[in-house]
C-alpha cells in the first residue's frame, strides 16, 4: 500500500493525536478504541513503515468510517482524516484487497448501475412514468430509489404540488458517489461519473433529493474533471426557494432539523432547512447542530454494519431526548431510514418534504 | 502461551464479556499499545511494534469487569486498564502484554441527579460527552482539559487530572462524589456516599490516582455546576515572574479566580505570541473570574487593584477571551510539539516560597546539562498556598538520534535530570499527569519509607500484582 506525500503527512499528522475522538458517530456507536482517526491513522501509518501488513484486518478497519467529515470539521490545525481513509480504500481496490461485502457492491454497481444491485419498484418507477418532460431534472439517487421509495414518491409529489416544473428517470444513471464512498476515485468510478455527467449534461438544471449526489457533482466531479453544464441545486435549497414567497398555514408543531452531515460540512448548506421550518413552525436545535451536526445513519455502510448504524441513530435520539425535541426533520434519506427505525415510541421523524406537505 | 491456553483464556473472556467484546484482532492490539507518551510515540514513529496486549476487552459494567479480573487472577494475567489512552506518562501501556481492559463500554448516564449536583455515570464516558449531557440541561462540568475531548472520566480520576477552571473548581478529586471500584479479585465495592466524612479515611482517595494497579473504577458521581452568569477575562503582562507570584498569591488570599495562568518569558513569545498573540516581552498571565453578575465586578475591581500594585500592565479581556477560545488549540498537531521533537511536560507543584525556585533550578539543569533542549513553561493551577509549574523540554528534531535505543536514553536522562532537580528543591514527582511507567523509578526518590504504605496497600489488594504492573513504581 503506497500513500501519497500529503496523505503520508495528515496520517503522521493524526496518528498520535485524540482531539476528535468525541465527534466521531461510529467511534461513539461502537466504543471501540480502532473506531478514531487516530486509531486509523496509527494502522496506516505503521503500514506505511512496513510495521504492518495492510492485512484484512486494517482494510476492515479502513471501512468502519461513515466519511462524515466530523473529525475534519473538529481539527483546528484542518488535518483531514477522510482523505487518508479514501486513499486507504482506493489502495485496498487497486491491490485487489476489497472486503467481500465491498466487493459484492462494487460489483453491482457495474453490473446493474446501482451498488445495491437492486431494481426499481413499481410504484416509484410509475410515478416517473407520470412526469412530463422537462429542463429541469429531479435527480432521486440511489439510497432514495433502492431503499427509500416512498420518500422518493414523497418529494416528487410535494414538487408537483408546489407547481414545479420538473421531470425524473426511471434508468436514472449511477452518480457514482456508493463508488466513490466504497473505493473512491478509481477508473471504474470515473467512468460511472462522466456517463452520468453525459446525462445530467441534457438539462439545464438539476435538483439533488440525496446530499449525498449533490456533493459528487458539486465536489468530486471537478476532482475528476468530469465537466457538468447544469446547475446543481440540493433539495432543501430548491424548496427554500420554492416556499420563500408562498403562503402557509403555519403550524404549531416545533420542528428540530437533523442537518444533514454532507449539507452542512461538505456543501456549506445550513439555513435553507431552518428558512423552511421556521416558515412552517417552530424550530428547536439540537446542542449539535448545523456544522457540529452528528452522521445519524448511512445506508452504504447499513449494508455491512447494521448494528452499528442503529446505534448512530440511537445516539443521535439520544440527543434529541435531551433537548426536549420532539419531531427531527430529516435531509438525506439515508438518515431518515435509520431514524425511522430506530424512532422512541414518544418522538417522531418526518422527511423534509413530509414537513412541508402537511402545511400546503 | 501455547495455543490450546490461549483458546481457553479467549473463550472464557468471550463468555464474560461477549464475543464482540473480545478482540484479538491486529488492529486492536495496536491501537491499544501507543498512548501520548513520547516514547511509545517514537517507537511507532520508529515503525518498530510497541508490547501489545493479547486480548483486548471491553466490560459493559462493574459485574463484567469483575469477571474479567477473576479470569485474570486465576491466570496470572496483567491487566492493564484502557480509558482514552490519552496519557502522557505510558500509564495505559500494556507493557507485559495479557489484557487490556478498554473501558469505553461503561459510558451509560445512570442518573442526572439535580437536587445533588451530580452525574452518575459509567467511567467510560468520554468527558466531553458528559459536558455536553450537563449542558443539554443548562449545567457544566468546569472540568477543562486539554484532553477533555480526548479522555474519559475513568481516566482522569485513575492518574488525578485537573482542567483549566482548577482554581475555582477544583481538581477531579473535588469533583467527584462516591465511586463504584472493582478490586483485583473481582469484588465490587462502593466508597462512601458522600466524600466529605470522618468515617475513617477517603477510600476515593486511595483510588484516585492509583493508575488501575489498585483495581479498575468502573461508576462514579461527578459534580455538575451552575453556567455562570458572567465570565470575564483580563490578560496581564509582568515585567518579572516574581512580580507575578506575589501579585497571584496575594489575590488568592482574597478570592478564587476560575483561571491563571502564568507564562514565562520563553512560552510568553512563542506559544502566546503564536496563538494568542500578544506581542510585547514579559510574562503574560490570564485571568478569568466567574460567577454571580455582581460578585464578578466586585472580584475584576480587586484583580486590577492587586495586580496594579505589582506593576502588571492590564491588556484588557481581548487576549484572554481569545486564549478562552484557543484554549485546546495549542494542543493541536501543528501547534504542539510532535515527533521528531523529543519532548516532556514535567509539571510539579510547592509553596510559593519555593516555586519559583524550583522553577529556576529546573531551567537551569536542563539548558546546563542539554545545552540541546529548550525549557519553557507555565504555571496554570492556582491555591492560596502554592501552585503548580507546566514546564517542558524540547530537543529539536535534528538532535534527538534516529537510533530508537538512543532516543530512549536522551529521553530518560533528561527527565531523571528535570524530575530530580524538581525533587530537591521540594518539589514532587508530578502534578497532574500521573506517574505511568515514565516516572514509576522516581516514586521511591520521593517517598523514600513513605512507599511502604503504597505497596503494602498493592500487596494486600492485589497479591499476584496482576494490575497495571510496572507503574506507580509498584
Amino acid at each position: 500500500m503506497k500513500f501519497t506525500q500529503k496523505s503520508k503527512e495528515h496520517l503522521d499528522a493524526c496518528r498520535f493525536c485524540w482531539m476528535c475522538r468525541h465527534i466521531c458517530p461510529i467511534g461513539n456507536a461502537t466504543g471501540q478504541e480502532r473506531n478514531t482517526s487516530r486509531a486509523r491513522a496509527l494502522g496506516l501509518s505503521l503500514v506505511a513503515r512496513g510495521a504492518v501488513e495492510y492485512s484484512e484486518d486494517v482494510v476492515n478497519n479502513v471501512y468502519e468510517c461513515a466519511l462524515c467529515g466530523a473529525c475534519v470539521k473538529e481539527c483546528v490545525t484542518g488535518w483531514d482524516p477522510v482523505t487518508f481513509t479514501k486513499e486507504a480504500r482506493l489502495g485496498a481496490a487497486l491491490d485487489g484487497k476489497l472486503p467481500p461485502y465491498v466487493l459484492k457492491m462494487v460489483n453491482a454497481a457495474l453490473e446493474t448501475g446501482n451498488i445495491y444491485g437492486e431494481k426499481l419498484g413499481n410504484e416509484l418507477a410509475g410515478k416517473i412514468r407520470t412526469l412530463k418532460k422537462s429542463e429541469t431534472l429531479f435527480f432521486l439517487g440511489a439510497d432514495a430509489r433502492y431503499k427509500t421509495p416512498k420518500n422518493a414518491v414523497g418529494a416528487i409529489d410535494l414538487l408537483a404540488k408546489l407547481g414545479a416544473d420538473f421531470t425524473a428517470l426511471e434508468n436514472e444513471p449511477d452518480s457514482g458517489y456508493g463508488m466513490d464512498f466504497l473505493v473512491s476515485a478509481t477508473s471504474e468510478t470515473k467512468k460511472i461519473a462522466e456517463t452520468c455527467a453525459e446525462t445530467l449534461n441534457g438539462y439545464k438544471k438539476v435538483i439533488c433529493y440525496d446530499p449525498a449526489d449533490a456533493k459528487v457533482f458539486r465536489r468530486e466531479y471537478k476532482e475528476w474533471n468530469v465537466g457538468i453544464k447544469a446547475e446543481v441545486l440540493t433539495f432543501t435549497e430548491y424548496l427554500a426557494i420554492m416556499i420563500k414567497d408562498r403562503k402557509v398555514k403555519k403550524s404549531d408543531l416545533v420542528f428540530t432539523p437533523q442537518d444533514s452531515a454532507i449539507l452542512a460540512r461538505d456543501l456549506e448548506e445550513t439555513e435553507p432547512i431552518r428558512d423552511i421550518l421556521g416558515k412552517i413552525g417552530g424550530v428547536s436545535e439540537m446542542l449539535l447542530n448545523r456544522r457540529d451536526t452528528m452522521l445519524a445513519g448511512n445506508l452504504i455502510m447499513n449494508e455491512y454494519m447494521p448494528e452499528v448504524m442503529e446505534r448512530v441513530a440511537l445516539d443521535r435520539w439520544t440527543n434529541a431526548k435531551n433537548v426536549g425535541a420532539k419531531i427531527l426533520v430529516t435531509e438525506s434519506p439515508a438518515e431518515y431510514a435509520l431514524l425511522a427505525k430506530t424512532k422512541p415510541a414518544d418522538l417522531s421523524v418526518v422527511t423534509l418534504e413530509e414537513a412541508i406537505s402537511q402545511c400546503l | 502461551m501455547n495455543d490450546f491456553l490461549f483458546d481457553v483464556i479467549a473463550t472464557e473472556l468471550e463468555d464474560a464479556v461477549g464475543r464482540e467484546n473480545c478482540s484479538t484482532r491486529t488492529i486492536d492490539k495496536i491501537t491499544h499499545s501507543v498512548d501520548y507518551f513520547w516514547l511509545s510515540r517514537m517507537w511507532a514513529d520508529r515503525g518498530l511494534r510497541m508490547p501489545e496486549g493479547d486480548f483486548i476487552v471491553a466490560p459493559k459494567d462493574a459485574k463484567e469487569t469483575s469477571a474479567v479480573l477473576k479470569i485474570a487472577n486465576y491466570y496470572k494475567l496483567p491487566v492493564t486498564t484502557w480509558g482514552g489512552g490519552g496519557g502522557t506518562q505510558g500509564g495505559a501501556i500494556p507493557v507485559c502484554g495479557g489484557i487490556v481492559l478498554d473501558t469505553k463500554r461503561m459510558n451509560a448516564i445512570y442518573d442526572f441527579n439535580e437536587p445533588g449536583m451530580y452525574i452518575e455515570c459509567g467511567t467510560g464516558t468520554i468527558y466531553k460527552h458528559l459536558e455536553w449531557a450537563a449542558n443539554e440541561r443548562g449545567y457544566a462540568t468546569m472540568h477543562y482539559p486539554s484532553s477533555l475531548t480526548c479522555s474519559t472520566v475513568g481516566g482522569f480520576l485513575a492518574h488525578r487530572g485537573i482542567g483549566v477552571s482548577s482554581t475555582k473548581y477544583g481538581k477531579i478529586d473535588d469533583m467527584v462524589l462516591q465511586m463504584e471500584v472493582v478490586l483485583p479479585n473481582g469484588d465490587i465495592i462502593e466508597t462512601s456516599p458522600a466524600p466529605k466524612h470522618a468515617a475513617g479515611p477517603d477510600l476515593n482517595q486511595i483510588f484516585i490516582g492509583s493508575e488501575g494497579t489498585l483495581g479498575v473504577i468502573t461508576k462514579a458521581q461527578m459534580r455538575i455546576y451552575d453556567q455562570p452568569e458572567a465570565r470575564r477575562f483580563r490578560g496581564f503582562l509582568f515585567h518579572n515572574m516574581t512580580d507575578a507570584f506575589n501579585a497571584g498569591r496575594e489575590l488568592l488570599q482574597k478570592f478564587k479566580p476560575s483561571v491563571m495562568r502564568l507564562y514565562d518569558e520563553a512560552e510568553t513569545a512563542s506559544l502566546i505570541k503564536k496563538i494568542v498573540g500578544v506581542e510585547k516581552k514579559g510574562a503574560f498571565m490570564n485571568v478569568a473570574i466567574e460567577g454571580v453578575s455582581e460578585m464578578v465586578d466586585l472580584e475584576e475591581k480587586i484583580l486590577l487593584e492587586t495586580f496594579g500594585k505589582y506593576g502588571a500592565e492590564d491588556l484588557g479581556s481581548e487576549y484572554g477571551e481569545k486564549w478562552w477560545k484557543e484554549k485546546i488549540t495549542f494542543f493541536y498537531p501543528g501547534h504542539m510539539m510532535d515527533i521528531p521533537q523529543c519532548f516532556g511536560t514535567m509539571d510539579t507543584i510547592a509553596p510559593y516560597g519555593k516555586i519559583e525556585k524550583i522553577y529556576w533550578e529546573m531551567k537551569k539543569a536542563i539548558e546546563t546539562n542539554f545545552p540541546q533542549a529548550k525549557f519553557i513553561a507555565h504555571f496554570s493551577h492556582w491555591y492560596e498556598w502554592g501552585c503548580m509549574i507546566y514546564d517542558r523540554f524540547i530537543v529539536d528534531g535534528k538532535d534527538v538520534p534516529k537510533d530508537p535505543h538512543e532516543a530512549f536514553r536522551l529521553h530518560q536522562a533528561i527527565w531523571n535530570c528535570g524530575v530530580r532537580t524538581a525533587l530537591a528543591n521540594g518539589g514532587v514527582v508530578n502534578d497532574h499527569h500521573g506517574v505511568g511507567i515514565k516516572l514509576g523509578r522516581l516514586m521511591k526518590e520521593q517517598y523514600g519509607p513513605a512507599m511502604q504504605v503504597f505497596e503494602g496497600i498493592k500487596k494486600q489488594l492485589d497479591p499476584n500484582g496482576i494490575m497495571n504492573p510496572y507503574k506507580l513504581g509498584l
